[in-house]
């Protein structure tokens, strides 16, 4: 019992000091830089950075930006769902297709992401066809390697019980292992969502006319300074947002699962 | 245990076989031009470059997989230091992870590349700029992971070790960083792979030198088979780190898995 008050107490507390951090750090920043302790032409102070933040993101400069790069995004994001989902699910239920292509997938899986983007350009140009092949490749990896591991990990007398039943191999593999495998798969998608945002910046810094990573890196090589540090706030909380909101439908559609597993540990 | 041995020796064999398969399909249709040559060269002509620029001549690769090892390990160990310091510390001291942690979670899901812009701004285009972010990326899987662990501790352990009188150093050293290490190390596994992505996002974006720099440069002055080679140069280093590191972590957590079994069994 005294436990839990004493936790109530300092939850009370924790975001109240957290924030006065946050205010000191933000405060040290503006002082820094108005008492030019570093050269403005870098660090401008944070006041003026978020004036036009606000003003890129009222006039629809950095929502336009972000949108750009989310729709690469996502495109190269679902695209690497719709395929890899599919496909770990074969190659965890037939060992024939998981001889066929587990070498394929382990000899291409070292050669990490950005590494792709020359390549890529060669072939798709600077377009958003490259970046959402980019993001897809990146995504392909996490997404694939938990659907199979998830698929692999099922329990067997769940299956077994679906067969004595005397389910059909589709309803089996509909009712019992895509279920089971579920809550692995989301940490498959949940890993590569960040990964997805990551890539599409830098393909985007690499070779494109237009999105937030290009935006950013214009503005730094032409000397917008404070329009950087703007885009560079807008990044943190796109990256902070997507976090949230994955959690918050992982919460909502996996509910049953955490519900069932404390069941099970109760 | 038996049936996984198993499964894996059929599928080096059948697996070679696709590989091979695969490589020989690509030779093929290059060398007739059914798959644009320019782009694809034929396999055998990349091996070829491969091998001209690791080793003959100016061992033009070698040099920038002497780069991009520095860069990448400077940057890992400093994401070493800073992130399990760090999430030592705050896992242990509760109320310094309540005042910081607003900021270390505005921080944290900001991706590392979106900075390489404002860090070319402090530290210029050297080598500097790389080590800096890669230790950023660096740092915050370490970070979570040695947090998670060292509030995971058994207390039942923790106040054992109280009941012996152990002084809290003691029960720092001895407790809790033991009981929290398999999960520092899964943070050091996942912090490497990052390291390696990021050395070679901030070399094609920045540098002059490095296997990131390498394969932009090459392609964009259209030396194809030569772009493959690194490319494949940066597929084996990132298999070799892997690699090590398995190799590493099998050695020395070895107590570690002892344990786990035993208690299993």
């Amino acid at each position: 019992m005294e436990t839990t008050r004493g936790q109530t107490k300092s939850r009370g507390l924790r975001g109240w000091k957290g924030a006065i951090f946050l205010l000191c750090l933000i405060g040290l920043w503006e002082m820094v830089a108005r008492l030019h302790l570093v050269s403005a032409l870098y660090f401008p102070p944070m006041s003026k950075n978020m004036g036009v933040f606000y003003r890129l993101t009222v006039d629809g400069t950095l929502p336009l930006q972000v949108l750009l790069s989310f729709g690469r995004m996502f495109g190269g994001y679902f695209l690497a769902i719709a395929l890899m989902v599919p496909l770990g699910l074969a190659m965890g239920l037939f060992r024939f297709c998981f001889n066929t292509f587990e070498p394929l997938v382990e000899s291409f899986r070292p050669l990490c992401p950005p590494a792709i983007i020359p390549v890529v350009m060669l072939f798709l140009g600077i377009g958003d066809s490259m970046k959402m092949f980019v993001v897809f490749y990146a995504c392909s990896f996490p997404i694939l390697l938990n659907t199979i591991d998830g698929v692999r990990n099922v329990d067997v007398v769940l299956v077994n019980t679906a067969r004595t039943f005397g389910l059909s191999r589709l309803a089996i593999i509909r009712k019992v292992v895509l279920p089971a495998a579920s809550p692995q798969i989301m940490s498959g998608l949940r890993i590569s969502l960040p990964i997805s945002l990551i890539v599409v910046i830098v393909s985007e810094m690499i070779g494109s006319t237009n999105g937030i990573g290009h935006f950013i890196l214009l503005n730094q090589r032409t000397f917008n300074v404070p329009e950087t540090y703007a885009g560079v706030i807008m990044v943190a909380m796109v990256g902070y947002l997507l976090n949230r909101l994955f959690l918050g439908f992982d919460r909502r559609f996996m509910h049953w699962h955490r519900g069932w597993s404390a069941e099970q540990a109760g | 245990m038996d049936f996984k041995h198993h499964l894996r020796g059929e599928t080096k064999f059948t697996g070679l076989l696709v590989i091979l398969f695969f490589f020989a399909l690509w030779e093929f249709l290059s060398r007739q031009g059914i798959i644009y040559t320019a782009y694809f060269p034929p396999v055998t002509t990349i091996v070829e470059a491969f091998v001209r620029e690791t080793f003959l001549g100016d061992r033009e690769l070698v040099t920038h997989v002497g780069f991009t090892l520095y860069r990448a390990f400077a940057g890992y160990l400093f994401g070493i230091l800073i992130g399990t310091s760090l999430g030592t510390v705050t896992g242990i001291w509760r109320s310094l992870y309540q005042t910081l942690e607003p900021t270390i979670e505005i921080l944290r899901p900001m991706p590392s590349v979106a900075i390489i812009p404002i860090a070319i701004l402090f530290m210029g285009m050297g080598s500097r700029l790389n080590i800096f972010i890669i230790a950023w990326a660096a740092t915050w899987p370490i970070f979570v992971n040695t947090l998670d662990g060292v509030r995971g501790v058994d207390l039942t352990l923790v106040n054992t070790a109280r009941t012996f009188q152990l002084p809290r150093r003691a029960i720092i050293r001895k407790v809790m960083i033991p009981s929290a290490l398999p999960y520092i190390i899964s943070g050091y596994r996942i912090s490497l792979g990052t390291a390696l992505v990021v050395v070679v996002v901030t070399e094609m974006v920045v540098s002059g030198s490095g296997l990131g720099f390498y394969i932009m440069n090459t392609s964009q002055s259209f030396r194809i088979p030569e772009m493959f080679a690194g490319m494949l140069m940066i597929a084996i280093v990132g298999y070799l780190l892997n690699t090590l590191f398995v190799r590493l972590d099998n050695h020395f957590m070895a107590w570690h898995k002892r344990l786990t079994k035993k208690e299993a069994v």
